[in-house]
């Protein structure tokens, strides 16, 4: 087993694993630290796959942004969401069932495919950066999907406006 | 086309998305009277985009230009649609003016998210890129979430919102999920370039491209299918449909479902099929059988939404298990991949959106004057406000698809569609489908004519109501009788792939 891959079963055992804690703890905090966990490996595999610009985002915005996000909402409403998190267990034996069947089917259908693989190999290839050729498709090829996800965003906080702003009236009325 | 030189081609899209932005900004100007102007901006926004979708009709007859790089189509098809929706966004905007089910709470951002997701809805009637549809589809479903929501302190219409809002994060997820298959297959995500990679792998006899290709298709179908409201991704839409404000639900059962069929048109036939003869039939890229797939989903979405609609006593969740069935019903014309089956679904969404706005109307009128969105409160209607029960009529009888009303002739070209590709099972199901649901529509009737009213003090009806009642019953009895002009518009608006 060469380094690389020791490092990506490394790597891929700490995102499986973190994400299955994420759902079966009962602590909120608990779960958002093993998140943290999730998205850090994430960011590694996609070092390894020469993804450096998306390694460097997923830090930046998922575990800098969002994660701290998610613990200062935790923590400022602490008391409030101490609450257990219940688990209804009633569909756990038909629900798994399903899951397997499709596990079972997109692990086949995995290794079957003929995927269109780019035949270079990882240690070989140039160390190029990225950045530069997602700029130029950004601007160039993807400029409409780029401009369509800015209206998107702004969308989101329009709504997100919207749907605190009506908290807060409920509260200075009640 | 280049990205500069498609701007020309976007205008519609570019005049949307500036009244959108404007109408935010003007609502901060206008303080208090932006309650009353701000409807009228928004139509005067519409009615330029739609001036603007006119006018590239020829252009699209004869050029047909990629615009974008090949993100976008601009064809005789994707303006069709385009029309569709600036209508009935129209009308959505003229329903929402005096409803006191939302004027109270109504604002700039109100307008401003109904035409963003007007925006969303014309991207997906032309997007030919899978990255611009999944993004397509979720500036939609973005807005519909919060729309669905806006009622302040309404337990159904946040409950409402939140289901919306799950259901369709699942869907979208299961959705791309598929889109990663399709791009792992081919190393594509324009439509055109996947059917002609998926031609060449079938061609070749690669082992393992069916069933890859085929659950790609089923897990795309989740998202879709949640679009327009098929079986088994419907669950979300009664309560959806009960919870959000009425105009609302008058626009997700109309103008949603009508750009999911058109993603769910452009998906199928530019990415898994292929013309057999110029612009005429299809067929079905190898041996992936996605018609047989459509037909069974079809059968079961018309069957579940009739039997279901039976049981109901509130009429907007009738009305929402009645659109789910009539989902079944252009679904049924769309799997068939022919001329004559394409042409026939997009003139019935002509035709369904003004027969299904109109009965929504009623619904909005009598839920204002009475409160009451139940059945019941419409007992004795005939004599207390006879010309709303004379239009409601018309409006369902169209819906049920008798004559002379236009939904008679749309049926007729949905069921001559799928008897000419010999598909008469379905056939069968669909009329047999069309018997049940005259049972719960003219059950309302009943209850209008027939039952005894409590009191007999009649209606007011604002001259607005009466106006949009006009506008929307004469298209449904004129296209029963003179349908010519619209059936032309869908013939010339088949797209080309």
């Amino acid at each position: 087993m060469t380094v690389t891959a020791a490092m990506f079963y490394l790597f891929a055992v700490l995102t499986v694993g973190s994400a299955v804690l994420v759902v079966t703890t009962r602590n909120v905090v608990y779960a958002a630290f093993s998140l943290m966990l999730t998205l850090c490996s994430v960011a590694c595999l996609y070092v390894m796959l020469h993804a450096d610009f998306l390694a460097a985002t997923q830090v930046i915005i998922y575990v800098g942004g969002i994660l701290v996000l998610v613990l200062f909402g935790v923590m400022m409403t602490s008391g409030k969401l101490d609450m257990k998190l219940r688990m209804e267990r009633g569909r756990l034996i038909p629900g798994s069932l399903v899951g397997l069947i499709l596990l079972a089917l997109l692990i086949r259908i995995i290794y079957q495919s003929p995927w269109q693989v780019q035949d270079t190999n990882m240690l070989e290839s140039t160390t190029k950066s990225t950045t530069q050729s997602i700029g130029e498709s950004i601007l160039g090829q993807y400029l409409l999907p780029f401009e369509i996800v800015s209206v998107i965003l702004l969308v989101a906080l329009i709504g997100a406006v919207l749907i605190s702003r009506k908290e807060v009236k409920e509260i200075e009325e009640s | 086309m280049d990205n500069i030189g498609s701007l020309r081609y976007f205008l519609p899209e570019l005049i949307l998305i500036l009244f959108a932005v404007g109408a935010i900004i003007l609502d901060l100007i206008w303080r208090k009277s932006s309650a009353r102007r701000m409807p009228w901006f928004t139509l005067i926004g519409l009615l330029l985009a739609f001036v603007a979708v006119l006018s590239l009709r020829p252009e699209a007859r004869l050029a047909s230009p990629s615009l974008f790089e090949g993100m976008i189509e601009l064809d005789s098809f994707s303006l069709y649609f385009k029309a569709l929706f600036l209508v009935s966004a129209a009308f959505i905007v003229l329903f929402s003016i005096r409803t006191t089910e939302i004027a109270s709470v109504i604002r700039g951002e109100y307008h401003a998210l109904l035409l963003a997701s007007t925006v969303g809805m014309c991207l997906m009637a032309s997007a030919s890129n899978l990255l611009l549809a999944y993004l397509s589809l979720e500036m939609v479903s973005i807005s519909s979430y919060i729309l669905t929501g806006f009622r302040v302190r309404h337990a159904r219409s946040s409950e409402a919102a939140f289901k919306y809002v799950f259901y369709g994060a699942a869907a979208s997820g299961t959705m791309l999920f598929g889109f990663s298959i399709l791009f792992g297959l081919t190393g594509h995500t324009g439509l055109r370039e996947i059917a002609a990679s998926l031609h060449q792998l079938f061609q070749d006899a690669t082992p393992g491209v069916s069933l890859a290709a085929i659950v790609a298709t089923v897990f795309v179908l989740a998202g879709l299918g949640y679009k327009i409201a098929s079986v088994p991704f419907h669950a979300w839409s009664p309560d959806v449909y009960e919870g959000a404000p009425t105009p609302i639900t008058a626009f997700l059962s109309v103008a949603s479902k009508a750009a999911g069929f058109g993603l769910l048109i452009r998906f199928f036939y530019t990415g898994l099929a292929e013309p057999i003869t110029a612009t005429t039939t299809w067929s079905v890229i190898g041996d992936l059988d996605w018609q047989l797939l459509l037909a069974v989903i079809a059968a079961f979405t018309m069957t579940t939404g009739n039997l279901l609609a039976i049981q109901q006593d509130n009429l907007k969740r009738l009305l929402a298990y009645s659109s789910i069935a009539h989902g079944g019903y252009m679904l049924m014309a769309v799997l068939l991949l022919t001329q004559s089956g394409m042409q026939a679904t997009l003139f019935y969404l002509g035709v369904y959106l003004f027969m299904n706005l109109g009965a929504f109307l009623v619904v909005i009128l009598i839920a204002d004057r009475l409160g009451s969105e139940d059945i019941a409160a419409y007992r004795g209607l005939s004599s207390r406000a006879p010309f709303v029960a004379f239009t409601m009529t018309v409006f369902l009888f169209s819906l049920t698809g008798l004559p002379p009303f236009a939904g008679f002739i749309g049926k007729l070209y949905l069921f001559a569609a799928v008897i000419e590709s010999k598909l008469y099972w379905l056939a069968i199901i669909g009329v047999l489908n069309s018997v049940i649901s005259l049972y719960y529509y003219v059950r309302v009737i009943k209850t209008m004519y027939l039952d005894e009213a409590s009191t007999e003090t009649p209606l007011q009806l604002p001259a607005l109501y009466r106006v949009l009642l006009f506008a929307l019953v004469i298209p449904t009895i004129l296209l029963g009788v003179y349908w010519n002009p619209l059936y032309q518009w869908a013939a010339a608006a088949l797209i080309r792939s």
